[in-house]
């Protein structure tokens, strides 16, 4: 699935001229089914970070997501790679920062509630998405 | 977002509330710090969010809890503003009509209760999301396809309580409601439909009650938190066909619908057909900025060039057929024959059968999705849209006027014109979206004005809004005038019968409960 999502990305860049005006968008990837939300009570810490990203932020972070789409143009624009628009492929993000967009909102991403993503959620959202830094 | 109270309850009871909320859900899920307020504003809101500003949230996991809460908020005479998942994205998302409502979150409450795949239904809380329907269905193999709206990160039961529509054969949403459980304003309990007998077997296939019906006298309304519901299914066909028209010029809409209504009412055509104009296409290609750098409207002419460069029509149709392969190409022959008396261009044809992949983003496959939602970004900065949304006939002289009247309206307030026209059948829901930062003051001020001017013109020419944002509740409530207003007085009258503290969702809809009313004029735009 990785694969064939970077091949998407990098689809969607090959076709962005100068302006990111993407001329003629290219074949969408299938619907990339999330985990499903790992057991356990909401409000416990330490359930599974990546499990959880996918099932709480994979409505706009996975291939073909809202939030994906906007951020191939953004990561481009940065002189990124367009497959680092997916969250999961990025090595510069800290948990610190994943806490305040989740919590504060980015652009056209609104804050979640803490219904959305309980406080433990994102605590171990964060670490997944921010780790090794 | 600055706190405000209830109307008429100070601190030490606010909090006395909250804490004996804490009581039922646990203190967890009593949210009431400035980053929760925050997150239940309307992140699209034209102007302040915090004219809209909720005091406070709380998040029950049961139908018994929504039943104390709704006890305590009686006790304790604070407003309650029910909310599914709070997705309700241009129409002023999770934040309640009256200022100090605390939002009833029924966001944990997402059990799927029971598929049944071989009638066809399903039975849902209202936490429950379409990609969480939609996977449970993937994961069981089962054969049933949902209808989802554009925005589909918001509730499968939620959209179809504000009669959301969708873009498949089953996409007038509300209609496939079917027996609901409804916790009352004075916390009782009630099932409707065959529900009404204990244990009855027909709960959620036959749609109407012994005696009145009030299924959808709970939707848009302030009548009940309804804690379940049964929905109808489509069954997955055999086979798909989607036929894509472009169609070349502005007043073409007028054939397009006398040529797709009567083999939608017939039954030729079952699905919703969506025909939008060809800015809907040109928001995925880029930013506004990327086009025209000005600030005013995309003139005319550069329309032009945009469409011939990006070899777009003025509208689009993308038709889609479903069923058994055969009854699909005999179906085929008849719609290619309709549009040939008016288009020479042939369609676009592309066939799936199943077990052939579906792309993430086919709303006409029921495939949920948020991506739509990208037109937020066309003006750049903190994009929001609203839409505006009067419902006509579905025949070449009421949208070509409903055309018109909002395509003038809308230059004349220098506005990107972006116009849709979703065909159910009998009548056509005209989806006007308005686009704009929600930095930029006179960006909003002058799209607030733009919004009122689109009500009073549209309602004087006889036609209503299916739907709108908290700001003009109230106004889109008084267009509906007939005999001084009655069906706004017939609101009131049940509504203070049922709920005569008025603390359920007070405002909603533009119906105010005696006990609030005089909370009526804020919060108007």
């Amino acid at each position: 699935m990785m694969r064939r999502v970077a091949r998407w990305a990098l689809g969607a860049a090959l076709l962005a001229p100068a302006a990111l005006v993407l001329a003629d968008p290219p074949p969408l990837p299938p619907y990339q089914m999330r985990a499903p939300a790992p057991a356990g009570n909401r409000l416990s810490p330490g359930r599974d970070g990546k499990a959880l990203f996918e099932n709480h932020c994979g409505y706009c972070h996975l291939a073909a997501g809202m939030g994906t789409n906007l951020l191939v143009k953004q990561r481009l624009a940065a002189g990124a790679g367009p497959a680092t628009a997916l969250l999961a492929n990025r090595d510069d993000l800290t948990a610190a920062y994943v806490h305040a967009v989740v919590r504060m909102g980015k652009g056209a991403m609104p804050p979640q509630t803490r219904v959305d993503v309980t406080d433990s959620e994102l605590d171990s959202v964060a670490t997944y998405l921010g780790r090794g830094k | 977002m600055k706190l405000v109270l209830p109307p008429r309850v100070g601190p030490k009871a606010f909090d006395g509330a909250l804490t004996a909320f804490a009581g039922v859900v646990g203190k967890e899920w009593v949210m009431a710090g400035d980053a929760d307020r925050d997150a239940y504003s309307d992140i699209y809101a034209p102007g302040p969010a915090d004219q809209w500003p909720a005091s406070a949230a709380v998040a029950p996991g049961s139908v018994e809890e929504v039943q104390a809460i709704v006890r305590l908020a009686n006790q304790h005479t604070i407003p309650l503003w029910p909310v599914s998942r709070g997705k309700n994205l241009g129409y002023g998302t999770a934040a309640p009509r009256m200022a100090g409502s605390v939002v009833l979150d029924l966001g944990r409450m997402n059990r799927i209760i029971d598929i049944d795949a071989r009638l066809a239904t399903c039975v849902l809380e209202p936490g429950v999301s379409f990609f969480d329907l939609y996977e449970a269905v993937q994961r069981e193999k089962l054969p049933l396809w949902l209808s989802v709206p554009g925005n589909a990160w918001g509730s499968v039961l939620g959209n179809a309580f504000e009669h959301g529509i969708g873009y498949t054969p089953y996409g007038l949403h509300a209609r496939n409601l079917c027996g609901f459980e409804v916790v009352l304003p004075d916390g009782d309990l009630v099932r409707t439909g065959m529900g009404a007998m204990s244990g009855n077997h027909a709960w959620h296939l036959h749609p109407m009650s012994f005696g009145p019906t009030f299924d959808l006298a709970f939707t848009q309304s302030s009548l009940g938190v309804v804690t379940r519901a049964g929905l109808w299914m489509q069954p997955a066909p055999a086979a798909s066909l989607e036929l894509v028209f472009d169609i070349p010029n502005e007043d073409d809409i007028g054939w397009v619908i006398d040529t797709i209504a009567p083999l939608k009412i017939a039954g030729t055509i079952d699905q919703n057909v969506f025909v939008p104009s060809w800015l809907g296409k040109m928001v995925l290609k880029g930013q506004r900025h990327d086009f025209w750098d000005k600030p005013g409207a995309i003139p005319e002419w550069r329309v032009k060039e945009l469409l011939a460069q990006y070899k777009l029509g003025y509208w689009q149709v993308a038709l889609r057929l479903y069923g058994e392969e055969p009854v699909i190409r005999a179906k085929a022959d008849v719609v290619r024959a309709a549009m040939a008396r008016h288009l020479s261009a042939p369609p676009a044809e592309h066939w799936w059968h199943a077990g052939d992949p579906m792309n993430a983003m086919d709303t006409t496959m029921g495939v949920p999705s948020a991506a739509p939602l990208q037109m937020s970004d066309w003006v750049g900065g903190r994009g929001a849209h609203m839409g505006f949304s009067p419902v006509v006939p579905a025949t070449a002289e009421h949208v070509m006027g409903q055309l018109k009247r909002s395509r003038a309206i809308i230059a004349a307030h220098d506005v990107d014109f972006y116009a849709s026209f979703t065909i159910g059948g009998r009548f056509a829901t005209n989806i006007n979206m308005l686009m704009y930062d929600r930095d930029q003051p006179d960006q909003v001020a002058n799209m607030k004005r733009l919004f009122s001017a689109l009500i009073g013109e549209t309602a004087k020419a006889g036609y209503g809004e299916y739907r709108t944002h908290l700001g003009w509740m109230d106004t889109v409530m008084d267009t509906y005038d007939f005999n001084n207003h009655a069906l706004r007085r017939l609101n009131e009258k049940i509504k203070d019968a049922l709920d005569p503290n008025g603390i359920l969702a007070p405002g909603k809809q533009g119906v105010w409960p005696s006990a609030m009313r005089d909370q009526a004029k804020a919060g108007r735009v």
